[in-house]
């Protein structure tokens, strides 16, 4: 069997599974795998920017509390009693401000059009991309790399999350924002507890990574590996390293969006704690894990740490030192398992290839 | 084989409109000019070759002509267009390739992948966004690894290549890439007087389809693939010339004196 077809029979086993678990699981797992294949999403947007071109962003949270919060506060103004203005912003506002989201609270004007869950869920991919191009624009066109880059980006993270967790009369602050409606389209209801919620999560993961799949496998995957391996090089080919670069971080960035608001789907809030270092630090531990040139790879990465992580913090005695062993698999992985379990994969194969046409030589040989 | 080329060739591109023009192109680091006041004018389809002691400033002369390095003074000109100071990658798609002195390219990446990357001239982001890459090597990649004998090659990781087939896969992408002049900094480095030989034959071989800016330390060499020599010492041009002017010009032998350079040629 060739490498080439050893991923593809990864790829449909991968998604029968997936797409099987809710028959057997109950409502409290289907909920919990939803949320680990949100994760997922994740780990693909770190393997799309640190895998494929090299640019390991540790702020990737801020995308993903970006588009998460974008829905919450559509959902927020989708209840009822946040009408016409958000509790939230009537506990924080001046005894005698107007009681309307134009002027409640400073900058509460920005709210008003997420009261189209149209407008949320666009905003939820469309903000974190330009949000990536502006701090993406001035790292890339000074040529900022390596280890700057993620300096760089952790910075942006815990400053989005200091400015929500501030602001608490726009943002809700600390508490996040809880009381949300269930996303609700032409009548149909999500139940992030049912299969409509999960299924919504996976059918984006698939197309997420096949579509993040056609393109990387193409033309363009070829020149960011390029860039990776030598920008000075491509450069002098006459390709603009900058831009290349700004792309990918922007298309990580809407990935890393799009799964944060499946994240508010699935667990019904947005909080500044998705733009804690820690969360972003994580992500980049699932990639490396999975294996972060390769994009199922990430993928199952990040459901395996997570998973795993779940029944550590249920047993007491794992519960506290579950970072520490975070860190140390991370530590592990990078000294030596450096493509994670993907590259494991396709060193079995290989050599499994290898034996089989060594033993096909063998055979035909004897018959000779 | 020199013999037959250079008188005819060197007066015709004499008159000819040069390609490559710079003035007073200056570098300095810190004080210090690595390159300066150098005046160069470089014909069509030349073959021109510079060379120097170490230090010299040859090859920060080559990075400022591809961008490398931005100059202090003076503007560089290919054809018509001022192209100084626009940036490496706009530089490359107008027209200048490099090659370095030790060389680089992609090195987790196949021979055949590293050609691709340089033959293609859709440069754009968007342009590459949905293009697929073939499985095997076009016409034109099948050419040119022919030409820097890579062909038996293709396949393997470019990691895996020698010092002297690493010269020839540069060499091989900066050709990929359909440059107008080809800036070579010692493309003979590291390689063995086989490699050498081939590596003059595909010099003279590239002479008129493209102008070519060579640096070469070994005299030998250069008296093979020779027109023009342009000899620089301590930043400057100190002349130019044919192999025969050069080695009878006393500055230049005053500037070389005790150097194994021009001794042993
Ligand atoms: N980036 C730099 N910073 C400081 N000095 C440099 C730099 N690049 C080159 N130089 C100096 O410029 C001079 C010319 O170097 P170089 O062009 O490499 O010489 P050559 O190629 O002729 O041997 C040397 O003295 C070198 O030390
Ligand atoms: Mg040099």
């Amino acid at each position: 069997m060739t490498y080439r077809t050893a991923s593809i029979v990864a790829y449909v086993v991968f998604f029968a599974v997936v797409l099987a678990l809710p028959l057997v699981l109950n409502s409290f797992w289907t909920n919990r795998v939803a949320i680990y294949l949100v994760y997922s999403i994740c780990a693909i947007g770190i393997s799309m920017s640190w895998g494929y071109a090299g640019i390991l962003s540790l702020g990737q949270g801020l995308f993903f509390g970006m588009g998460s919060y974008m829905l919450a506060m559509s959902l927020t103004l989708a209840v009822p009693e946040n009408n016409p203005v958000p509790q939230l912003m009537l506990l924080n506002m001046e005894p005698d401000a107007v009681r309307d989201l134009c002027c409640v609270t400073t900058g509460s004007f920005l709210w008003i059009p997420f009261r189209s869950i149209t407008v949320g869920m666009i905003a939820g991919i469309v903000v974190p991309c330009i949000l990536a191009a502006a701090i993406g624009y001035v790292m890339f066109k000074r040529r900022t790399t390596g280890v700057y880059v993620s300096i760089i980006t952790l910075a942006f993270a815990l400053i989005g999350q200091l400015l929500i967790i501030n602001n608490q009369p726009l943002t809700g602050g600390f508490n996040g924002l809880a009381n949300l409606a269930l996303l609700n389209i032409g009548g149909f209801e999500f139940d992030p507890y049912g299969p409509s919620a999960y299924y919504t999560v996976a059918l984006t993961l698939l197309a997420v990574i096949l579509l993040a799949r056609y393109m990387l496998s193409g033309r363009i995957g070829q020149i960011l590996k390029a860039i990776r391996e030598d920008e000075a090089r491509a450069r002098y080919l006459g390709y603009d390293v900058e831009n290349y670069k700004l792309f990918i971080f922007c298309v990580s960035a809407g990935v890393a969006g799009l799964a944060g608001m499946l994240f508010t789907l699935t667990s019904e809030f947005a909080t500044p704690s998705l733009m804690a270092t820690s969360l972003s630090i994580s992500m980049v531990i699932w990639a490396a894990t999975g294996g972060r040139a390769s994009l199922l790879g990430a993928c199952i990465g990040a459901l395996i740490v997570n998973f795993v992580g779940s029944l550590a913090s249920e047993s007491a005695t794992f519960q506290p030192v579950w970072p520490i062993i975070l860190g140390l698999l991370f530590v592990f992985v990078v000294l030596f398992m450096p493509n994670g379990i993907a590259g494991i994969f396709k060193a079995l194969v290989e050599r499994s290839g290898k034996a089989e046409r060594f033993a096909e030589a063998e055979l035909s040989a004897r018959e000779a | 084989m020199n013999a037959l080329h250079r008188p005819s060739q060197s007066a015709a591109l004499a008159s000819a409109a040069p390609i490559l023009r710079t003035q007073n192109l200056t570098v300095r680091f810190d004080e210090f000019p690595a390159v300066r006041d150098v005046d160069l004018s470089i014909a069509d389809g030349e073959l021109r070759v510079i060379i120097g002691a170490n230090g010299a400033g040859k090859s920060t002369l080559l990075d400022l002509l591809c961008g490398k390095t931005l100059p202090s003074e003076g503007e560089i000109w290919l054809h018509d267009r001022n192209i100084t100071g626009i940036g490496e990658a706009a530089i490359a798609r107008s027209g200048v390739g490099r090659k370095f002195q030790t060389p680089t390219v992609f090195k987790d990446m196949t021979v055949l992948e590293n050609l691709q990357v340089a033959s293609n001239r859709r440069v754009r982001v968007f342009q590459n966004l949905f293009d697929r890459v073939k499985s095997g090597p076009s016409d034109k990649e099948i050419a040119v690894a022919e030409r820097t004998g890579l062909l038996g090659s293709m396949k393997r990781k470019a990691s895996e290549l020698s010092h002297g087939q690493l010269q020839w896969l540069e060499l091989a992408m900066v050709l990929s890439q359909d440059p107008k002049i080809i800036l070579l900094d010692e493309p003979a480095a590291g390689m063995t007087s086989a490699e050498t030989d081939k590596t003059a034959e595909l010099l003279l071989d590239l002479a008129g389809q493209h102008t070519v800016l060579v640096i070469e330390h070994d005299m030998a060499f250069v008296r093979r693939i020779c027109r023009t020599i342009t000899v620089m010492h301590q930043g400057s041009v100190l002349a130019e010339g044919t192999a025969e002017e050069i080695e009878r010009n006393p500055a230049v032998i005053e500037a070389y004196l005790g150097s194994a350079t021009l001794s042993h040629a």
